[in-house]
């Protein structure tokens, strides 16, 4: 029992151990007990309605009231204190019918949903958009994220890879869909804050503008917090204005939701250095009770080479693309080299030919296929002429007169270590080579700056220098300091970083409060439960996730223009189309094994349900021997799986997908619906009993049967005079 | 080495300190890398992976294998 960790299914589960035990005597007691047993019960299932909490609540205090042993008030004054303690996970099990622990089966979260680290609720927003309703989808989105904008041009989108439609095809084109939304619902001006609470009279300091700094600001003036952000550069956005390239993250798409958070009174103050002209004593004396550190891994790596210190043309990757992202267009020179594999590495490359560098080349010491770098960044780095050199080793930086001249390379193979399963680069002796520069740009990691901490030297670091929290809650060593983003997971993803600018914005609220902090991280909550969208099963299937639209390849090699130039709003309508509504249909298989098993027709080939062997799914083949029988409906547990009546139709639907339309067979005599003729022949062979009449061949539905039997059976009758 | 889309598995408890206790339940769920070390390939970077029904997390990867095709 301990290991249940929803509150729902906690209570039933205690529930079910007390009356079992026969504990509670009386047996109106009892019926209290079972009355509540079946409420929760609604509860855990979606089924509950908004008067089902109040109705536990009160037949709680009824049972204390009715005690007749110790144990029965205890009950009595558990469920009362678990409807207490957890009405937000009790509300959502009702009102958005999820279960955010995913406990409660047919009320968890989709897989798509469960993989956004900020656990944004994609199905919904997902079918919104399908219906055009895209300031809605943007509400929802940013119920968890702030950035919905930023978000849809830069995410690593890993609801992508667990898109359970990938396992038919590819996935839908999450990311994409939620930039249009954003772009459109910003463009109608449509793109609204939430109501903020009042003013709570408590102040909180965050140091650093980048998106886990931001995220915290916009959920703690949410909540009536007075904010202030400190940055060190003289705008917000941190990391996504200055180590994103413009021409896949427009400066306006940062400003137009950095200014949503800024109209919540959420204060800046730019070209701050923490630490330097503002130390926490004096941020405390202020009135600043709670601080969020989230100042990013804004310095390079260095690449451990003779010569690196030497010039002034070795760049590091970080300062380069800072200065372009600030303004500076003199290219670092005509022949440059960049160093690494990695999507940094990319950036700079491409950030480069813009620059109009006449040669850039990039080094990298392992094979096309290890290079981290996203494979359409490396697609496009190659479309704009950036050549790539593999298994190349940096040995020396060589130069003449303070200026260098080339770079000092040799030839690596790939070699399996003992004990290891990676390969490594290892020199090839004698393979030594130069390649003649006059600029090299170094992009083989990033760290923390320290220094900037150096106001807090009790605070606490892990072995790879990041700063050391309880990932739960982002508290770090110190009382009333957090952090998020960078600092604490390393150079990582825009979407990590907003998720961990959540938490702690959550986490500081109970902090500030007084209540006590969760113990695991927060997990994914549905926003609401949207009407399906109808889709035939071909059209399901032949849709196709549409090619991304690009900025011709010459605007791209001499100006910082947006490369992908977005879907039309016909694109974005149909690929929503495409969505399975994976918060609907669990993919439990209830409804193949009724149809295989207990039926014995076998129509149901849906391959995609299982994540570790999928085989190949086609919703139009359903229709080949489905007979419409509803059984796989009647079965389906979250009414994902639909059969109804339309006019003289049958239709079958999963999650709004047509699988099966059948005419419908009419009584002949009174008109009464008998059921499409494929389940009529199949009852017939099923069993011996008939629906028809044999003798006539019609259709009779029973009690028209048995009148026309009975009429036939009086005619057979000889009079007796 | 570790790619974007690599499915993989939780096959141990890591014995790095950026484990935490919540993690345990971690062990034995399957799932994809949907964010490996995208700077150096560096086999001490934590990788962010989506774990089916679990969410996505960044964790050590002596923790982590890849499933066969």
């Amino acid at each position: 029992m301990s290991e249940i960790s929803c509150p729902v299914s906690k209570t039933i589960a205690e529930l079910d151990a007390m009356i079992a035990s026969n504990r509670i005597k009386t047996p109106k007691s009892r019926r209290i007990a079972e009355e509540i047993r079946v409420l929760m019960e609604d509860v855990a299932w979606g089924r509950a309605g908004k008067d089902h909490l109040s109705a536990m609540a009160k037949l709680s205090q009824e049972l204390v009231k009715e005690s007749d042993t110790p144990s029965c008030a205890t009950m009595g004054n558990m469920i009362g204190a678990a409807l207490t303690d957890h009405s937000e996970s009790f509300q959502s099990h009702v009102n958005t019918h999820n279960c955010p622990t995913g406990e409660c089966v047919n009320l968890a979260p989709a897989p798509c949903q469960m993989a956004c680290p900020a656990g944004i609720d994609i199905p919904t927003y997902v079918t919104l958009i399908g219906m055009g309703r895209y300031d809605e989808a943007i509400e929802v989105i940013r119920k968890d994220n702030p950035f919905p904008w930023v978000c849809g041009l830069v995410c690593t989108r890993p609801c992508e890879f667990m898109c359970v439609r990938a396992r038919i095809d590819t996935p839908v084109s999450i990311k994409f869909l939620k930039a249009y939304a954003a772009e459109q619902a910003m463009s109608e001006g449509q793109y609204r804050n939430p109501p903020q609470a009042p003013p709570n009279g408590k102040k909180v300091c965050i140091v650093g503008a980048g998106p886990a700094g931001m995220t915290a600001a916009y959920y703690l003036a949410l909540k009536g917090y007075g904010v202030r952000v400190i940055e060190q550069l003289p705008m917000a956005g941190g990391m996504l204005m200055v180590g994103i390239p413009r021409y896949r993250l427009p400066r306006e798409v940062i400003d137009r939701e950095v200014d949503m958070i800024r109209e919540l009174g959420v204060e800046f103050e730019f070209n701050t250095r923490f630490g330097w002209r503002v130390h926490i004593n004096q941020l405390r004396k202020e009135g600043f009770e709670a601080f969020l550190f989230t100042i990013g891994a804004h310095k390079c790596s260095p690449m451990r080479v003779p010569g690196e210190n030497d010039f002034a043309e070795v760049f590091t990757a970080v300062s380069f693309l800072r200065e372009v992202a600030l303004g500076d267009r003199e290219k670092p020179g005509d022949k440059v080299l960049i160093i690494g594999g990695g999507n940094v590495a990319i950036d700079s490359a491409r950030t480069c030919i813009r620059l109009g560098c006449k040669e850039v080349v990039l080094a990298y010491r392992r094979t096309r296929a290890e290079m981290p770098a996203d494979e359409e960044e490396i697609e496009q780095a190659e479309e704009e002429g950036v050549q790539m050199n593999f298994l190349t080793i940096p040995v020396e930086i060589v130069g003449e007169e303070y200026s260098m001249t080339k770079m000092h390379c040799v030839r690596a193979e790939l070699v399996a270590r003992e004990g290891s399963t990676r390969m490594s680069p290892v020199p090839i002796f004698g393979s030594d080579f130069y390649i003649e520069i006059d600029a090299i740009i170094v992009a083989v990691g990033q760290r923390i700056d320290h220094t900037i901490m150096s106001d807090l030297p009790d605070l606490d670091w892990t072995r790879r220098n990041t700063i050391n929290v309880n990932r739960a809650t982002m508290e770090t060593s110190l009382e009333g300091v957090f952090a998020a983003g960078d600092d604490v997971l390393g150079p990582a993803t825009v979407i990590e970083a907003i998720a961990g600018g959540k938490k702690a914005a959550s986490a500081i609220d109970r902090y500030l409060h007084g209540l006590p902090q969760r113990q695991l991280p927060p997990v994914p909550v549905r926003r609401s439960r949207t009407e399906f969208l109808k889709v035939p099963a071909s059209t399901k299937m032949s849709l196709k996730r549409p090619e991304m639209p690009l900025l011709n390849y010459n605007r791209r090699r001499v100006t910082f223009q947006q490369v992908e130039l977005g879907y039309e709003e016909n694109a974005v309508r149909e690929e929503a189309r495409r969505c399975l509504r994976c918060d609907i249909c669990r993919r439990c298989g209830d409804c193949v094994a009724v149809c295989r098993d207990r039926m014995g027709i076998d129509a149901l080939h849906l391959g995609y349900l299982d994540f570790d062997h999928p085989v190949k799914s086609d919703f139009r083949n359903v229709a080949e021997k489905c007979i419409a029988c509803g059984a796989c409906a009647e079965n389906c547990k979250n009414n994902a799986m639909q059969i109804h009546d339309e006019g003289d139709e049958r239709i079958l639907s999963l999650c709004g997908i047509v699988l099966n339309r059948q005419k419908l067979v009419f009584c002949e005599s009174c008109g009464a619906v008998l059921g499409p003729a494929k389940y009529l022949d199949y009852i017939d062979k099923r069993i011996s009993q008939q629906t028809t009449a044999q003798n006539t061949n019609r259709y009779l539905c029973l009690n028209c049967s048995r009148k026309q039997t009975a009429q036939q059976h009086d005619e057979q009758v000889v009079p007796l005079f | 080495m570790l790619h974007r889309g690599d499915r993989v598995e939780i096959f141990r408890k890591s014995d790095d300190e950026s484990w935490q206790n919540y993690m345990d339940e971690f062990v034995g769920a399957h799932g994809i890398i949907t964010d490996p070390d995208t700077s150096i390939n560096d086999s001490d970077a934590l990788v962010e992976v989506s774990l089916v029904d679990k969410g996505t997390h960044r964790l050590p990867q002596d923790c982590i294998r890849k499933l066969e095709d």
